[in-house]
């Protein structure tokens, strides 16, 4: 008897406590955050939807149609149309298309980018009621001026030197290593492919021509207008 | 001051705006019903046949009241109970739809008429349709005479009166099981039948304690009259039923004569208390009132086992049986259980009101406030203001009852804050298990409830409740 309302006195004592732990959870702020009218704070290295860079400054085009990004991409979500400008004989980019629907947002693509051009946004809202619509062409993946300068900001990306010094700061380690003398004697003559890393680009259809690599400062300062499509 | 006063502040607001939105309507349809249309009709010709029509009109009135209740309230309690839950659980709640998520539950009972009503394969067509009436309909039309307390025993509503109306209360709530154990069987699906199964041993398990709690009170009484029981607890808290069931009233007899200063105090506590057996009457008065709190909350646990609320909802246990018995149901049928499961919820507590917590009677004693607001003369002041104001309203047009009024504000506020206490209960306790539910009702509510019953009993030939 006494056992049992012991046990009585102790349930109805854990039922009370239960009630006044419910009643003082009653007056804290919800912790529900309301998404659509309230953006969760995103870190800048948030892993988003695809998007290229233009220069900050001067408004053009990163993109160097080097492929790095096509060839690392584990999806193989990255396709780039690119052809080989007649007067400066240089790539010249022509499509960028990222398929959303297969991306996994790993972001192999923008570490590998030489000029820092595929970056992850941090827009994530990319909902669309067919296959299709989530192949990003060109036109789409391009950020403004603005939202570059933006993300060059937020995730602290040194500002990319104008388009004749960028390939000076990776010269002096590629070639030096690949083919020194031949990148000072068939500089102009032979075609130019904007590549940054010699060694990948050997796996190319044409060995003998991406072999010739030549970055020097007068020949890029010439094409530097028609190179980039600013878009 | 409070970290949520703006939470705290929409939730006082969304139950206001849906309060005025349920009593206005129903006291709307109520006036057209019960006194506008029989004037019109006895205006219009002053012959036999529209005299009859306008009495048939005057006696639908309570009717018509509970078919215009039922739907809106049913809406308002969902939208309660998830922006109460919310709040227990630090969340937000519903708050898209209209202002503020006013209209969540309306827009789910739209999207719940128009769903296909789809009856599986297999099933007994004609017992799953007939499931949801017979869960729907006794006890909520068997409830009607519990509107004759509600409204003070307005002249509309007398006729639902009942000699023995909280017999026939009881006596259709417990027909509901019928219906669940039906559709349980009828859907063809052994959930649902596990369901309706278990739902069947709980009702039967608890109705005892719960009809014994209530005899306790109708004892206490000496009367089935849900009026009579409601008058007789006129006159402050002192009087209700849960504080011994008029066991207090000499006190309350006793200080308001104390406090007026009136000579004859202590003759009154002879006349209820008799000194000469004190020991015997302090005992017994401490009896009897401990006894009636023990049953109030007695009846609240079984009416939550009634009503298969949280902590006793084993027929619907969505982590063992899909949603119980209503797991094939869907379109009207589903949303008839679900309009009739939130009404009795309503109607439990509104009978935990009129049996226990004084009915429509104001809780403060009326000798208190007369003797707190002694020299504020403005307040009554205003008031007859108000009512020289509002006569024409009251007594020719007879749109507003004074007594109603006031009777139905009392219990607007005691019966949904019982319902609010059932969200709270909600929001606490866990589920029980099959076992542990029989084993509380058979071997501790009811050995309880006999115990209390005697203990009242006893008690109650000690001391003299009815001076």
């Amino acid at each position: 008897m006494s056992n049992l309302l012991t046990r009585a006195k102790d349930s109805i004592y854990q039922v009370l406590r239960g009630l006044k732990t419910v009643a003082v959870h009653s007056l804290r702020i919800p912790t529900t955050k309301e998404y659509p009218d309230t953006m969760p704070p995103l870190p800048p290295h948030f892993r988003g939807r695809l998007a290229l860079n233009v220069n900050p400054e001067t408004n053009e085009h990163l993109c160097i149609s080097c492929r790095q990004c096509e060839r690392v991409c584990p999806d193989k979500c990255i396709e780039i149309t690119a052809h080989k400008s007649p007067e400066t004989n240089k790539l010249e980019l022509i499509d960028f298309k990222i398929d959303h629907g297969l991306c996994m947002f790993c972001g192999l693509c923008t570490e590998v980018c030489p000029t820092d051009c595929i970056i992850n946004t941090n827009d994530f809202e990319m909902a669309d009621y067919s296959r299709e619509a989530l192949v990003y062409d060109i036109r789409k993946l391009t950020l403004t001026q603005g939202e570059s300068s933006h993300y060059f900001a937020a995730k602290e990306i040194a500002l990319p030197k104008p388009k004749p010094a960028k390939p000076v700061a990776s010269a002096p380690i590629a070639p030096s290593i690949a083919k020194p003398v031949e990148t000072k004697t068939e500089a102009k003559p032979v075609e130019t492919k904007t590549e940054a890393k010699p060694a990948e680009t050997k796996t190319e259809t044409k060995p003998a021509e991406t072999k010739t690599e030549a970055k020097p400062a007068e020949t890029d300062t010439d094409t530097k207008s028609t190179d980039n499509e600013s878009k | 001051m409070l970290a949520n006063s703006a939470e705290l502040f929409k939730f006082t607001r969304l139950t206001l705006i849906w309060l005025t939105l349920i009593f206005g309507s129903v006291w709307g349809a109520c006036f057209i019903v019960g006194v506008l249309l029989p004037t019109l009709l006895l205006r219009a010709c002053d012959n036999e046949i529209f005299a009859l029509l306008a009495q048939i009109c005057q006696y639908l009135t309570p009717l018509i009241a509970i078919l215009v209740f039922i739907p809106i309230n049913a809406m308002f309690m969902v939208l309660v109970e998830r922006r109460g839950l919310a709040l227990f659980t630090v969340r937000m709640g519903p708050n898209r739809v209209g202002p503020d998520g006013l209209l969540q539950t309306a827009a789910d009972a739209v999207k719940l008429l128009f769903k296909e009503d789809i009856i599986p394969t297999g099933a007994d067509a004609w017992l799953f349709t007939l499931a949801p009436i017979i869960f729907f309909a006794p006890s909520i039309f068997g409830s009607i005479p519990l509107l004759a307390a509600i409204t003070g025993n307005n002249d509309l509503f007398a006729i639902t009166n009942l000699p023995t109306g909280i017999f026939f209360i009881i006596a259709a709530s417990s027909v509901p099981v019928v219906g669940i154990v039906m559709g349980g069987w009828a859907s063809n699906n052994k959930y649902s039948l596990v369901g309706g199964l278990r739902s069947a041993a709980q009702a039967i398990s608890y109705e005892i304690p719960l009809v014994l709690s209530l005899v306790t009170i109708c004892y206490l009484n000496q009367s089935l009259n849900v009026v009579e029981i409601a008058s007789r607890q006129t006159g402050g808290f002192l009087n209700w039923n849960i504080f011994g069931g008029g066991a207090l009233n000499g006190l309350d007899k006793y200080l308001n004569a104390l406090i007026n200063g009136s000579s004859n105090a202590n003759d009154i506590l002879q006349a209820y208390y008799p000194s000469n057996q004190w020991i015997l009457t302090v005992i017994a008065i401490a009896g009897l009132v401990v006894s009636t709190i023990i049953a109030f909350f007695m009846y609240i646990t079984a009416a939550c086992a009634e009503v298969n609320r949280i902590p006793f909802d084993l027929p619907e246990a969505e982590s063992e049986l899909v949603s119980g018995y209503n797991t094939e149901y869907s379109g009207i049928k589903f949303a008839i259980f679900f309009l009739a499961e939130f009404t009795n919820l309503f109607i439990v507590s509104s009978i935990a009101t009129i049996m226990f917590l004084g009915a429509g009677n104001n809780p403060i004693p009326q000798f208190l406030i007369d003797y707190l607001f002694k020299n504020v003369t403005f307040i009554p002041q205003t008031i007859n203001a108000i009512t020289q104001a509002l006569s024409p309203l009251i007594n020719q047009i007879h749109l507003i009852n004074p007594i109603t009024f006031w009777s139905v504000v009392w219990m607007i506020v005691k019966t949904y804050s019982l319902v609010f206490f059932a969200v709270l209960v909600r929001g606490t306790l866990p589920r029980f298990k099959i076992d542990q539910l029989m084993d509380f009702g058979w071997k501790r509510l009811i050995p309880l409830s006999l115990l209390v019953f005697f203990i009242v009993i006893f008690a109650k030939g000690v001391i003299n409740t009815n001076v």
